[in-house]
């Protein structure tokens, strides 16, 4: 079964919103804490001038999480650009590793707000894949969503990734409770990965409930 | 009046320890947290104030801690943190009963001004 083209452009576009906004959001809150960090600096060079001694170690505290604030901020630019790159190609030679890597990153705030948090293992070596990898990474987007839906209270995603053969899988799992399984919703997700010429596998076991997402490698 | 005590709620934990820090400078007493149960529980054991909260946050957020403190704090001041380019959620936090709301980036001065209405302390008073 594969998408109809006018449902497959809304969901990339929905998926690229999705994915735009949350990270309008982060550095919106990056910038903030710039600013706030930048404020206490200035309030306490005002009071210095009037007599209060300056804490230097606090100072250098402070210059420090400055430091580490625009870190992240640029990270975050740099993951974005690179997704926002992938949706300009239909078919790329790219490392499955850098980009699981990439879109785990940028749902971590998505996964954060629903009162859970990604566990990300990746090997140490590349993956070559050529593939899709706007859609791979919509395909990862939804799993997590899915999985989600069925997750126990407080419970981690887990994202893995490994390679036998000639081909790759991507497992996603958590503990889910008891028969809240994901049933018709992965219908969609099935359809991206067979465009892919992947599969979708969907596994209870003693509580953790996987969906692991296959694709060819090079 | 004593100095007002604030209590600021952030997942940004960056965001809500140095506006605490900034207030305390002011002279306010301030208190600083990162979630909604933490800061439910701190007011249902001590007394603050003004309540200064984001409105997205994991785990209770901010729109469902207003539900909450209605209910048990009807006449605290809570004055709404957001993110969002669009003011929707902080409305929908005005008509739940917040005294008002702050965009992202804070300005604290802003804040400090709304501290001072919601409590009706003139801001040439001791905090």
């Amino acid at each position: 079964m594969n998408e109809a083209h006018p449902r497959r452009g809304q969901r990339r576009l929905a998926f690229f919103g999705r994915i735009g906004a949350d990270i309008s959001h982060e550095m919106r809150n990056v910038l903030s804490v710039i600013g706030e960090y930048a404020g206490l600096l200035d309030d306490l060079l005002v009071l210095a001038e009037t007599g209060r001694p300056l804490d230097h170690a606090r100072l250098k505290t402070l210059t420090k999480n400055l430091a580490a604030q625009v870190k992240k901020g640029t990270e975050t630019t740099e993951r974005f650009n690179r997704f926002s790159h992938t949706a300009e190609e239909q078919t790329a030679s790219f490392d499955l590793i850098a980009v699981v890597e990439d879109v785990a990153a940028l749902v971590q705030r998505h996964v954060r707000l629903e009162g859970h948090r990604l566990e990300v293992e990746l090997p140490n070596r590349e993956i070559r894949v050529t593939n899709n990898a706007f859609d791979l990474q919509y395909a990862v987007f939804a799993a997590v969503g899915i999985l989600l839906k069925c997750l126990e209270k407080d419970e981690p995603v887990a994202v893995k990734v490994d390679a036998e053969g000639s081909t790759a899988a991507l497992s996603i799992s958590g503990r889910a409770a008891a028969g809240d399984e994901p049933g018709g919703r992965t219908s969609r997700l099935v359809a991206v990965m067979n465009e892919l010429g992947g599969t979708v596998n969907t596994s209870w076991n003693d509580g953790t409930l996987s969906l692991v997402l296959a694709v060819p490698t090079d | 009046m004593g100095r007002l005590r604030i209590l600021i709620v952030d997942d940004e934990e960056d965001l809500a320890f140095t506006m605490a820090e900034r207030l305390i400078l002011r002279g306010f007493r301030c208190e600083a947290m990162t979630n909604g149960i933490d800061a439910l529980k701190a007011l249902s054991e001590e007394h603050f104030d003004v309540l200064v909260l984001d409105v997205k946050m994991p785990g209770i957020d901010g729109l469902q801690m207003m539900t909450e403190i209605r209910q048990t704090h009807p006449d605290l001041p809570v004055i709404l943190i957001t993110g969002h380019g669009s003011a929707a959620d902080a409305e929908r936090g005005m008509r739940a009963g917040a005294f008002d709301y702050i965009m992202k980036p804070i300005d604290i001065e802003r804040v400090i001004q709304m501290i001072h209405a919601s409590t009706g302390a003139k801001k040439d008073e001791k905090p």
